[in-house]
């Protein structure tokens, strides 16, 4: 059977690059002696699919892989990885999901960023309504061909601000994957350009991956099938 | 400090991980309800210290059988070096992030001569005293143990107290001992730990030299405190402490896989080899011991991968069936054996074929030297029908690639020996390209030979950096195609033989290494050989004392004081037969040859026959 879950990825763990992270998941599968099926040929390997990678820095509020298993009722499954995780990482939901749905790395197009701001004399409102008013943000990508400029802009497709205390919380949602890949990276520079520099940035973690049709965002395990 | 640590220092520093602790299985013990305080300090990088069997041993030992506590520390990489000297920031254990001088004792692993630097500078970003003489009463005890100790007085100046010997035996008791004398200043408490077999206190011993600079003698300056100090050994591996759940690092270490001691000591007697006498006799663990510790390890580290370590695996004498019984009981579930050093024979490919079911690892050989006689020089009991008849064997059932590793500068090596070294590889690339369907790549690497203390090759001289240099360039000009050789660093080999024959002077050139930017010698990105030099000229030491100067019959070495068991009249003998190239068999096949390590420490050669 094919299994998705979405788990928890605790600021504990943030500097976890993404092999790290697979190997820490791959050992919790055999700890748990979850009966994984494993591929052919010489060098056999877990059939596990970290759909969502997490860039090396932040925490994650909701990511996703699938498993490809030996049939186990899923809450089994959850109960018996979620006694061997390591503390900050837990198994929220995990669901059976039917053979030929799209991989996660196909389906994933929109992801939501989170930036804890300490409340100072810069108005975040009018960051927000400057960046979103602009018909163009033009950046030198962070990806492999460096002297590439990209414009983010059509692929920033929402802000909010929650206010709390002392401090601020802007949630952005934005393009991942095809066509257009926005990196954390390439996200925070936008807000360190106009002024947001790092003192002022409490931290920052990403709020979940999300499967975008036309203005709807549903989460891979939200909608069924 | 944590807070900050990982707030404002950790996203500024390559690999964080390194500096986070909080990994699976790790011990967090009460602080106040712990008795002794140690910590494990390592000198060099998380991912090399982490790999280190001996530190999970220690760890395990202290904290689970003891009321003592021990946490971690590792050198910092110089990204984070600096950063945390710019924010003021003191070297910390990784359980509980306390700085290290608020510890009772520091304990220093020595693997490498060349990381002493780093324990400078470990000792340094802890703002603790570097010299044993400048510490004050409220500081912790630095402690040191591991094979480099075996010669501990070029380090002397630096440690209060070094362990000499196998750790699972000597320091809880050494631990208890501090406990019990908490009440007593620095002073006492040292000579009452001195009285323990296997410990040593440089301080307690004054040194003479001669007018040709060589030691007169070593005087104990207490009535109490012996002149001669004795290793510890564990006599029996069975009953001995082996950790069950081992920590599991979240990045990537260099073994990052189930470790599984088989044994402890080799027999070969090899000659230039110094684990080989240090850590004899060899005493062996039963097969059901290892099967039920592979089982406990692999359920709680969820590792897919066990590696049977030893000095020489393939001699455990119930390998084939260790071997067979693991692949089949893991092997369906994806979980592979490593054998990490192959012995030059037909039986231990036929052995590796059967763990590369599971998984494919790389073929490394060591025929050490290129020539019957050379080997024979060395003691190296290998044929050159052996090794052709592993390579055929190797190549035959598939394997691709071959890595082979040779010392320069073995003593009497000559121009022949070199020859011998190509033509060997060539044999073995044509044997390669005559079984295989693909070309096949054959790898030699080429290490420099520093003849240690403790080894039969203790009276020789080491080639100097220009004779290496010249045979390194006569190697590389015979261009071979398919042939790759990569050599090491004669610089880095000089230095390595200095400290590893040297003596107490040597602390002060340590020292002034460090103040000139010496840290990480061992990476070759780091190493300062200017820098070093420079310390020798500063200290009017002249390094070739140590390395280029044949040592005469009778002369009295820094380590003759350390006792490892093995007589010097043995060693000696064994010199002789160099020489005259006759070969000492395995005392395990032939019985015994006298070397005089299982009378003199009351301990068997334990070997678990297996039909």
């Amino acid at each position: 059977m094919r299994l998705r879950a979405q788990y928890r990825v605790g600021p504990e763990l943030k500097f976890l690059a993404n092999l790290d992270m697979m190997h820490l998941m791959e050992r919790a599968l055999r700890r748990a002696q979850i009966p994984y099926l494993l591929s052919e040929g010489f060098n056999p390997h877990i059939r596990l699919s970290m759909g969502t990678v997490l860039p090396v820095g932040l925490w994650g509020e909701k990511e996703y892989f699938d498993l490809e298993l030996k049939p186990m009722p899923a809450a089994e499954f959850m109960t018996a990885m979620n006694n061997t995780l390591p503390p900050g990482m837990q198994i929220q939901l995990c669901r059976e999901i039917p053979p030929g749905t799209p991989s996660l790395m196909k389906m994933v197009n929109a992801a939501e960023y989170a930036f804890m701001i300490k409340k100072s004399s810069l108005e975040l409102g009018d960051i927000i309504a400057q960046i979103l008013a602009q018909p163009e943000i033009s950046v030198q990508s962070r990806g492999k061909n460096k002297s590439v400029f990209k414009d983010l802009r059509p692929g920033i497709f929402g802000i909010t601000i929650e206010v709390a205390d002392q401090i601020e919380i802007v949630n952005v949602m934005v393009s991942v994957n095809e066509p257009l890949n926005i990196r954390f990276d390439e996200l925070l520079d936008v807000f360190t350009g106009r002024g947001v520099n790092q003192e002022l940035m409490l931290d920052f973690w990403r709020r979940g991956n999300y499967i975008r049709q036309g203005d709807k965002f549903s989460a891979p395990l939200e909608a069924r099938g | 400090m944590k807070d900050r640590i990982i707030k404002d220092i950790l996203p500024r520093v390559s690999k964080p991980a390194r500096y986070t602790g909080g990994e699976l299985n790790m011990l967090k013990k009460d602080w106040e309800k712990s008795k002794i305080k140690m910590v494990f300090a390592f000198p060099d990088v998380y991912e090399i210290g982490m790999s280190h069997i001996g530190g999970k041993i220690l760890y395990g030992l202290v904290n689970e059988t003891t009321n003592h506590l021990m946490e971690r520390s590792f050198a910092p990489w110089p990204d984070m070096e600096n950063l945390m000297r710019e924010e003021g920031i003191p070297l910390y254990s990784l359980e509980s992030f306390t700085p290290l001088n608020r510890f009772d004792v520091v304990g220093f692993s020595l693997q490498y001569e060349l990381s002493i630097t780093n324990v400078l500078n470990m000792l340094d970003l802890s703002a603790i005293p570097l010299r044993a003489k400048d510490r004050q009463e409220n500081d912790p005890l630095i402690i040191a143990g591991g094979p480099v100790s075996f010669n501990p007085e070029p380090f002397a100046d630096f440690f209060d107290v070094f362990l000499i010997g196998e750790g699972e035996e000597l320091l809880p008791e050494f631990l208890d001992c501090l406990e019990q004398n908490r009440g007593l200043d620095r002073k006492s408490r040292l000579l009452k730990a001195a009285a323990i077999e296997g410990v040593y206190v440089p301080a307690l011993y004054s040194v003479e030299y001669n007018a040709d600079k060589t030691l007169f003698k070593m005087n104990p300056a207490d009535p109490s405190v012996s002149a001669r100090v004795r290793k510890r050994v564990v006599k029996d591996l069975d009953s001995a402490y082996y950790p069950m759940k081992p920590i599991v690092p979240y990045m990537e270490i260099v073994h990052d896989r189930v470790v599984l001691e088989v044994m402890r000591g080799c027999q070969r007697a090899c000659r230039f080899c110094h684990a080989g006498v240090v850590y004899r006799p060899v005493r062996e663990k039963s097969i059901n011991v290892l099967k039920n510790q592979a089982e406990c390890q692999l359920q709680s580290t969820g590792y897919d991968e066990i590696s049977l370590a030893s000095l020489s695996t393939l001699d455990y004498s119930g390998v084939d069936r260790l071997v067979k019984d693991l692949v089949k009981t893991y092997g369906d579930k994806g979980v592979g054996v490593a054998l990490p050093s192959l012995r030059v024979d037909a039986f231990s490919i036929e052995l590796a074929n059967e763990v590369q079911k599971v998984r494919k690892t790389t073929l490394t050989l060591a025929p050490e030297a290129g020539t019957q006689r050379l080997r024979d020089v060395i003691n190296k009991n290998i044929s050159e029908e052996d090794l052709f008849k592993a390579v055929e064997a190797a190549f035959g059932s598939g394997w691709n690639s071959v890595k082979l590793y040779f010392m320069l500068g073995l003593p009497s090596e000559t121009e022949a020996d070199l020859d011998g070294i190509l033509e060997l590889l060539a044999r073995v690339r044509s044997i390669g390209n005559r079984l295989s369907r693909r070309p096949v790549e054959v790898r030699a690497s080429l290490a420099c030979f520093v003849p240690k203390a403790h080894t039969p090759f203790q009276w020789r001289t080491q080639n100097s950096i220009a004779q290496l240099e010249e045979k390194r360039r006569y190697m590389v000009k015979q261009k071979m195609r398919s042939i790759k050789l990569s050599f090491h660093n004669s610089e880095t080999s000089m230095l390595e033989g200095v400290l590893a024959r040297g003596d107490r002077r040597l602390g002060e050139v340590i020292y002034q290494a460090w103040l000139n930017g010496c840290k990480f010698d061992g990476w070759s990105e780091y190493f300062k050989y200017e820098q070093w030099m420079e310390a020798f000229t500063t200290c009017n030491i002249d390094p070739t004392f140590y390395v280029e100067r044949e040592r005469p019959y009778n002369e009295l070495f820094p380590w003759d004081f350390i006792d490892t068991g093995v007589s010097k009249a043995y060693l000696y003998e064994e010199n002789v037969m160099a020489t005259t190239g006759l070969c000492t068999p395995d005392c395990r096949q032939v019985g015994c040859l006298s070397c005089g390590v299982c009378p003199e420490l009351e301990v068997n050669l334990d070997l678990k026959e297996e039909g």
